[in-house]
Parts: structure tokens; C-alpha cells; sequence
């Protein structure tokens, strides 16, 4: 009886052990990714909304099993828009074990681009500044730099100006952030762009622009070319309108017709300045929620998905964290695909292989996200968009800038 | 001649909404020696206040700003009740780092709500069409803004000069113990002067939020944005938060109007009131305005 006892209970384990073991073998891997940026602090209302698109885009890959039995966990931490807390928070995904690292600001990817390089680990930054990727091997932008944003937008004065060379004042943000792109844009009226900067204007925290406005007419200013956050480019609009001094279409004679780049626009510029924002020209890579397409659609269905409020739903910076998850799905997809571990090295790699046949296109930007050893940008085409009836349209069809690659 | 009548206009509208939002900062010092370093957190809670009330619940702008000002005076006076009554007669230094705990607290609190990072908007109540005189022109909300101020600052000087109460913030201020001798409430009066400063704030953020939209960063910046003002009107002087106020705004637009863009400059305006605190306080080490004690030994 008691050899019939020890026989069930060896005959069980025998049966139970290879069971457990597969089923352990086929609960698939955790991806460890981290992303630290300002949910709070200056910049938070850019950051908020990219880290909800950050989160909602990777819980639907684990909850619609995108890579089957493998799920991808990030880490998202606030750092405040400080760079000791996000060296600090980096250093902890470090510990962690991620294989991909996601950043947010200018001054932090720039400070920590030589951690990067030692850890040798790719980085994906919110933001676009050129200088993020030079002498380093793993930093990426997800869009065409800034530098790119504001040749683009040079250009496209340059090109649809009536009469002479156009005058284009500068209104940009106090920091590296706002400076970084001014030399480029430089450089390309060297290269030939037919314009003439008259005046690069660094604002604060103005209450009333009218003297700054007043100035730029004074010099025969026609076009203002923002490179900042919404909140002082809709008080400068709200001023210029009140002053009378808004083109209501492009170049209008006599009148300051506004242009911007991606962190200018979008939904909350319309809400700040209200009608004042119509006619402001914003260049971005991404698409807006307001025109049908299956990256709006995707857009949407993500945020009503996870209960996302309309403000979320439809802010381009949504989009914009919602496409840098996308890419780093899409690169776990393919490391997987070549049967190898997907390790840091493997999504180096990957990214630097995403380009040609391999190009990948998330729907939420207007061209494909292509990548190499010497393209560190994945969009290159860039959108215009125009504010008509408080909504941002499409101006045209997607374009690349040429002087980006004349001035390199 | 109509630019730089266009300047001192604007100068003057932004000096005033200097004003009003300094004005918080004198009435604590004047009737505790206290500086307040959560005070843009204040203005900006006004504001946020303001807006819920006009926009989540629907109450009639005006309206609504009257009752910020009621809740923001009340709740100022709770920050007081709660946190600062239990250090009276501690060292000022130890009331000050206080104040700037409750500044992280404040942050705290309010980055837990979404004003903490969105953006948003007051509805347009008043016409966008500005008010044009011999090319001079000016906003009807820059327009509320020196009415609101010169309402608020003449109904506290006032209330300063006539009231019981106010006299005896004045004389709280003058001398503690003294005031105390003769029956005043200290307590009563620290309260009075928070739940004042706090209503001028709200009256400030609301300003301020509708000309530059609601956004956390830029309300609470204004707590610091006009510190060169309250150290150039003498911290204890209404009138010289007034005067230090439109010197500022006027300071700023000229150099703007007229040094930025030229010889290589720019954003003088944002350097300017600094270089010129600096000058004047070689002269005048208490302000325009403050008072300068002289203790007998």
C-alpha cells in the first residue's frame, strides 16, 4: 500500500514538473524600459500628456499581447524638469536592467550624454535639439531637430514671400532649448536662404509685449518665428492682435505673420490665445487628431481606451509619446525576430538598421521613422499646419527641408 | 512721440499688476516682519480658484472673482491659523523657513490637480478690441487691471488709515509688545494680514491669468518676479509697492522699447529692474519708501 502511495506520488511530480516548466518556459520575457521626465515642474504640460501616451501605448501592447508572451515594464519617474533627479532616476533603471532608455529635456540628455555613451545604451529624448545627438553613437531623436523645424519654417517664408528679401524676427526661449536652433537657422541664410534676421528676441515672463512688437514693425519685420512653450507665444499673440498687428493671411503686408515649431503649437495654443492664435503657422512631424487618418483614429481609440480626457486625447505631445513607444515595441518586435536576446546592443542595433526596407511607419507622424549611422533623427518630413476657425489644418503636402542637409 | 507714450502706457498697466501682486508681500511684513516665500504659490492658487469656479461650475465671471477673493481670503487665513500661529514670538528666521515649506506643500498640493500641468484658459468676457487713443492703445483687460489695483490699494490704504482694525495692524507692526499692552490681538491681526494678502493675490493671479493664460509655472514665478519691487518700495510701504511697481513696469518697457535689439541686446527688460534695485539700494538701503529704524540703546 504504502509502494502503491510513493508510486502516485512519483508518477505525479513526474507529470507535474515538465508541465510547470513549460508553462514557466512560456510565460515569456519582461522587458525593463525606463522613462524619466517632468510630469510636474516647468514643462509639465508637454510632459504630462507624453507620458501618458508613453504608458497607455505599452499597456496595450501587454494587453493585447503585441509580443505574445513577452511584456514590456517602464519604469516612468517625475524628475521635475531637474537633472540631478534625472540622473538619479536613471542611474536606478540602470539597476534595473532596462535595455532601452527613454529621456525628455534638452539640459538632461546633453548632461548625461557621456553616461550614456559608457552604458552603452540607446536613448530616445522628448527633445529635438540637434546638438543631442552629436559625438555620440546612442542618442535619437524621434522627429526632425529643431534646427530642422526652423530652416523648415525659414524656407517655406523664404518661399512664399511676395517681395524682396522677407524680415523675420527670432522669439525664442531663454535657455539652450531656445538658443540651439538660432546657428542653424544662421548658417542656412549663409548657404543661400533668402532671408534677413533683424532680431533674435529672447523673452521672460512678459505681461505686455507692445514694445517688443512695436520694435519689430519699427524695423520692417514681417514674419516672427517662435521656438518656445505656448504659454508666451499666446500673450504675444493676444498683444499683437489687440495692437492690430496680425497678418490675417500669409505675409500680409504691413502685419507680423506668427510661425512655430512643435513645442509652440498644438491645441493648448489655440485654447491660450483664442482668436488671436488664428493664422499661427506650426511645423511639426506628427498629425492631428482634427483630420481623419488611421494615426488619428489609432490616437484616439488608445486614449479612450485607458479613460484619457479629450485635452489628452487630442495634445500632439500624446502623439508624440504614444510614437516613441511605438518605435520601442517595433524594436523589440524585430530583435525578437532575429531569434537572438533582445538586449541593449540588439535595439541598438535594431534602430540603426530601421531605415530602407526597415523603415517604420507608427501612423502618428507624417513620413517614416528612419534611422542609421548617420541619420540620428527618425522623421525627417515635416508637416504645416495653419490655424484656421480655432483648429490646426494641413498647409500643403509633408516636406523635407534641403538647406538641413546643405549646412550639415 | 506715440511710441513712447505706448510705453509708459504699457509700463504703467504692468507696473500696477506688479503692484497689486507686491501688495501680499508688504501686508505680512508690515504686520509680522515676515516675508512670505510661497506667496506666487498664493497667486496662483487665486487664480486657479477663480477659474474653477467661472468654468467647473459655472458661476458668472465677476461673480466668480469675488468669491475667489472671499475663499482665497479665508484660506489664507487657515495657512496662518494652521501653520504660522504656533511661532509667534519665535524667531522671524524660523517663520520664514516655514514659509517655504508651505511652499512645497502648496506645490505639492497643486501639482495633485490638473492646473498643475495643463494649461488653461479664462472665457473672454471682455471685448478684444483695444481702446485706441492718439495711437496709443490699450486692453480692456490691462484697463480692468489698473482699476482693480488702484480699487484694491485705495480701499486698503484706507482701511489701514480709518478702520480700528487697520490701526491696530499698523500699530501690531510698529511694536508688538507695546500693542499688546494696550488689548490688541496679535493673533487676530498676523490672521487679518494673511487673509488681506492672500485676497490680493487671488486678485493678482486672476489678473495675471488672463493676460498670459493659466499655467502654473508663470503664476508662481510672479512671487519672485516681483521681489525687486517689494525690496524697491520698502518692504512695510503700500504706497511704495505702488510707486517700486510702476518704476518697475515703466523700467522694463523702456529698455525694451528701447535697448533690446540694439548695440546686441536683449531681454534688458528682465535685467534692468535688477541693476537698478541695485543702484538705489546703494543709496537708500530700505527702500524707496521703507522705514528706517533707529534703535536707542
Amino acid at each position: 500500500m504504502k509502494g502503491n502511495r510513493l508510486q502516485v506520488a512519483a508518477l505525479a511530480v513526474a507529470l507535474l514538473v515538465p508541465a510547470l516548466g513549460g508553462q514557466c518556459l512560456a510565460a515569456g520575457k519582461v522587458h525593463k524600459l525606463g522613462l524619466s521626465l517632468a510630469i510636474t515642474g516647468p514643462t509639465s504640460d508637454a510632459g504630462n500628456p507624453y507620458a501618458k501616451g508613453v504608458e497607455d501605448y505599452f499597456r496595450l501592447v501587454n494587453d493585447t499581447e503585441m509580443l505574445g508572451e513577452d511584456t514590456i515594464d517602464c519604469m516612468i519617474r517625475d524628475d521635475q524638469y531637474n537633472n540631478d533627479i534625472t540622473k538619479r532616476n536613471f542611474e536606478d533603471f540602470l539597476a534595473e536592467d532596462i535595455i532601452f532608455y527613454l529621456n525628455y529635456s534638452t539640459g538632461s540628455t546633453l548632461a548625461l550624454k557621456k553616461d550614456f555613451e559608457e552604458e552603452r545604451i540607446a536613448v530616445m529624448p522628448a527633445s529635438f535639439h540637434a546638438g543631442n545627438t552629436a559625438d555620440t553613437n546612442y542618442v535619437f531623436l524621434p522627429i526632425a531637430s529643431y534646427s530642422t523645424q526652423l530652416v523648415g519654417l525659414g524656407e517655406y517664408v523664404a518661399a512664399n514671400h511676395n517681395e524682396g528679401v522677407a524680415k523675420v524676427a527670432l522669439f525664442i526661449h531663454p535657455s539652450a532649448f531656445g538658443r540651439g536652433p538660432v546657428e542653424d537657422l544662421q548658417k542656412a541664410i549663409k548657404a543661400g536662404l533668402k532671408l534677413d534676421i533683424v532680431e533674435v528676441v529672447e523673452h521672460g515672463k512678459d505681461l505686455d509685449n507692445t514694445a517688443m512688437l512695436k520694435r519689430l514693425m519699427s524695423k520692417g519685420t514681417q514674419y516672427v518665428l517662435t521656438h518656445t512653450v505656448q504659454s508666451p507665444v499666446a500673450t504675444m499673440l493676444k498683444d499683437a492682435s489687440g495692437l492690430g498687428l496680425t497678418a490675417k493671411s500669409f505675409g500680409e503686408a504691413g502685419k507680423l505673420t506668427f510661425l512655430g515649431c512643435h513645442y509652440t503649437g498644438g491645441n493648448d495654443l489655440v485654447a491660450l490665445a483664442g482668436d488671436a492664435a488664428e493664422n499661427f503657422h506650426w511645423v511639426t512631424s506628427y498629425i492631428v487628431t482634427n483630420e481623419p487618418g488611421p494615426g488619428a483614429t489609432a490616437q484616439l481609440q488608445l486614449a479612450a481606451r485607458y479613460g484619457r480626457d479629450d485635452k489628452a486625447a487630442n495634445s500632439h505631445n500624446y502623439a508624440n509619446g504614444m510614437m516613441v513607444a511605438q518605435v520601442v515595441t517595433e524594436l523589440i518586435k524585430r530583435a525578437k525576430a532575429g531569434g537572438g536576446e533582445v538586449t541593449r546592443e540588439a535595439m541598438h542595433r535594431e534602430l540603426l538598421a530601421m531605415n530602407g526596407d526597415r523603415s517604420f511607419s507608427p501612423g502618428t507622424t507624417v513620413g517614416p521613422v528612419t534611422f542609421s549611422t548617420t541619420d540620428k533623427a527618425g522623421v525627417d518630413t515635416l508637416q504645416l499646419y495653419v490655424v484656421k476657425d480655432g483648429l490646426f489644418h494641413s498647409s500643403g503636402l509633408p516636406f523635407t527641408p534641403v538647406y538641413t542637409d546643405k549646412i550639415k | 512721440m506715440s511710441y513712447f507714450l505706448q510705453l509708459v502706457v504699457s509700463g504703467v498697466v504692468v507696473g500696477s499688476i506688479y503692484a497689486l501682486s507686491a501688495l501680499g508681500f508688504v501686508l505680512i511684513y508690515k504686520s509680522s516682519r515676515v516675508l512670505n516665500i510661497a506667496h506666487g504659490q498664493i497667486i496662483a492658487s487665486g487664480a486657479f480658484i477663480t477659474y474653477s469656479l467661472t468654468v467647473w461650475m459655472g458661476i458668472p465671471l465677476v461673480l466668480s472673482f469675488a468669491l475667489g477673493l472671499c475663499v482665497t481670503f479665508f484660506l489664507a487665513m487657515s495657512v496662518e491659523r494652521i501653520f504660522l500661529r504656533r511661532l509667534i514670538g519665535e524667531p522671524i528666521i524660523s517663520v520664514i523657513m516655514v514659509t517655504i515649506g508651505l511652499m512645497s506643500i502648496l506645490d505639492g498640493i497643486i501639482y495633485l490637480t490638473p492646473f498643475g500641468t495643463e494649461n488653461f484658459s479664462f472665457p473672454p468676457f471682455l471685448p478684444t478690441t483695444p481702446l485706441v487713443f492718439a495711437g496709443v492703445s490699450v486692453s480692456w483687460t490691462q484697463l480692468v487691471g489698473v482699476a482693480l489695483t488702484a480699487a484694491m490699494i485705495g480701499g486698503l490704504s484706507m482701511f489701514f488709515r480709518r478702520s480700528t482694525m487697520g490701526i491696530a495692524m499698523r500699530a501690531v507692526a510698529d511694536d508688538q509688545m507695546a500693542s499688546m499692552s494696550i488689548g490688541i490681538s496679535i493673533p487676530k491681526v498676523f490672521g487679518l494680514a494673511w487673509a488681506l494678502a492672500g485676497m490680493s493675490a487671488a486678485a493678482a493671479g486672476a489678473l495675471i491669468g488672463n493676460i498670459t493664460g493659466l499655467n502654473f509655472d508663470t503664476l508662481h514665478a510672479f512671487g519672485i518676479t516681483v521681489f525687486p519691487v517689494v525690496i524697491l518700495g520698502g518692504l512695510d510701504s503700500i504706497l511704495g509697492a505702488v510707486v517700486a511697481g510702476i518704476i518697475m513696469g515703466l523700467i522694463q518697457q523702456f529698455a525694451a522699447g528701447y535697448l533690446d535689439g540694439n548695440w546686441g541686446l536683449s531681454s534688458t527688460g528682465e535685467i534692468m529692474p535688477y541693476l537698478i534695485l541695485l543702484v538705489i539700494l546703494l543709496f537708500k538701503p530700505h527702500g524707496l519708501f521703507g522705514i528706517h529704524e533707529i534703535e536707542r540703546v
